[in-house]
């Protein structure tokens, strides 16, 4: 009996202090995927923080569950498509791109194309599937750019997509037409990714 | 796990608390030591020489010269690119009464980044270290906004807006 109330009193004292804020039953389920994803080498605080999104806009507990479960899920598809050595904040770009619709296939070759940190060209394809681009037109022009485009560039890229979206063009097409300036073409086959570059 | 024994914790408790005999004369003894070990002729460790006598200021400032370039590091201009890069981030709402910042970088707390008004443009400055963070404007407490001026967050998983914002690493 003491035993078992001294385990819980260090259970409680091991929880994140943020997740107080929590309902102690979406709390306790909380707990369990951050403790899941940490046990299979995930990061735990892209989970907490988005648990904690989730209470400061006032979700019921099953949707923040659920939410934080997708995101555990995502995590999970974006490190075995990026492989073992991915930063956090490539896994959460990933997850993010996955989640907009990018195959993991796209993820893996966009690996192999280009140079780490990833983060910047993950996170340019999600913004771009975001603001209405087809997720393999995004996939076909980010792949395209990954082996020689700066992070600079590809962020000047989804700005100048985004702009010409503002102004009225459909986001496919501004897209395509901002990729060819660059003298990449996006046709019927922009489904499929350019071959990558070796990895260098 | 174990049984445990309150006689035996017991007489362990009572053994801890005796209390300990110090020979009143033992700082005496031990300051004696040190005043015959430092006494002159005995010092163990030989002062150092510097290879040209009386030269020591030249070596003195050529240390002092390389040190500082150490710390200055010219070479590394642009600095760590994994260090914080503050962002400001800025909201247009002229009726607001207040605007907080929330996101993945302050625990989606508004008490932590209240945001400054100046004529309705309300702007607050986060540092942030590399990686991807979604956030929103909390405008009177109530009304959640998406920054017009950032990409939209793909999932808005709970109903209300939110950005992204994204930090470039190394090699960016």
């Amino acid at each position: 009996m003491m035993i078992t109330a001294l385990l819980l009193i260090v259970q409680v004292a091991a929880q994140d202090p943020r997740l107080e804020r929590l309902d102690p039953a979406t709390r306790s389920l909380v707990v369990s995927v951050v403790d899941s994803a940490k046990a299979v080498g995930l990061p735990g605080e892209p989970l907490i923080q988005r648990a904690l999104e989730g209470a400061t806009k006032g979700a019921l507990g099953p949707r923040i569950v659920t939410a934080v479960r997708r995101l555990a899920t995502d995590l999970g598809t974006a490190r075995a498509a990026l492989g073992a050595g991915v930063t956090t904040p490539e896994l959460e770009a990933g997850a993010a791109a996955l989640r907009a619709g990018a195959g993991p296939d796209v993820l893996t070759h966009l690996r192999d194309a280009r140079r780490p940190p990833l983060t910047m060209a993950l996170a340019v394809l999600a913004d771009l599937v975001a603001s209405g681009v087809p997720a393999d037109s995004a996939s076909a022009v980010v792949l395209a750019l990954a082996p020689s485009a700066r992070d600079a560039d590809l962020v000047e890229f989804r700005r100048a997509v985004e702009r010409d979206i503002s102004l009225g063009a459909p986001p496919g097409a501004a897209a395509a037409v901002r990729a060819a300036n660059t003298g990449i073409r996006l046709g019927a086959d922009a489904g499929n990714p350019p071959r990558p570059a070796s990895r260098q | 796990m174990f049984d445990r024994d309150d006689g035996a914790l017991d007489r362990v408790i009572r053994q801890l608390r005796q209390p300990v005999s110090i020979d009143p004369a033992l700082d005496a003894r031990v300051m004696e030591e040190i005043a015959a070990d430092a006494a002159p002729g005995r010092l163990a460790t030989p002062r150092p020489r510097f290879p040209l006598r009386g030269a020591r200021w030249p070596w003195l400032a050529a240390a002092a010269v390389l040190g500082a370039i150490l710390i200055a590091r010219p070479w590394s201009a642009g600095g760590d690119t994994d260090a914080l890069n503050a962002f400001q981030f800025v909201l247009v709402a002229p009726q607001a009464s207040s605007v907080s910042l929330v996101g993945d970088f302050n625990d989606w707390d508004p008490a932590r980044s209240p945001m400054q008004t100046a004529q309705g443009i309300w702007a607050t400055t986060v540092p942030l270290p590399p990686g991807r963070y979604r956030y929103a404007f909390l405008v009177n407490g109530v009304e959640w906004r998406a920054d017009p001026g950032a990409p939209r967050a793909g999932d808005d998983e709970f109903g209300t807006p939110s950005s992204v914002i994204t930090v470039g690493g190394k090699g960016s």
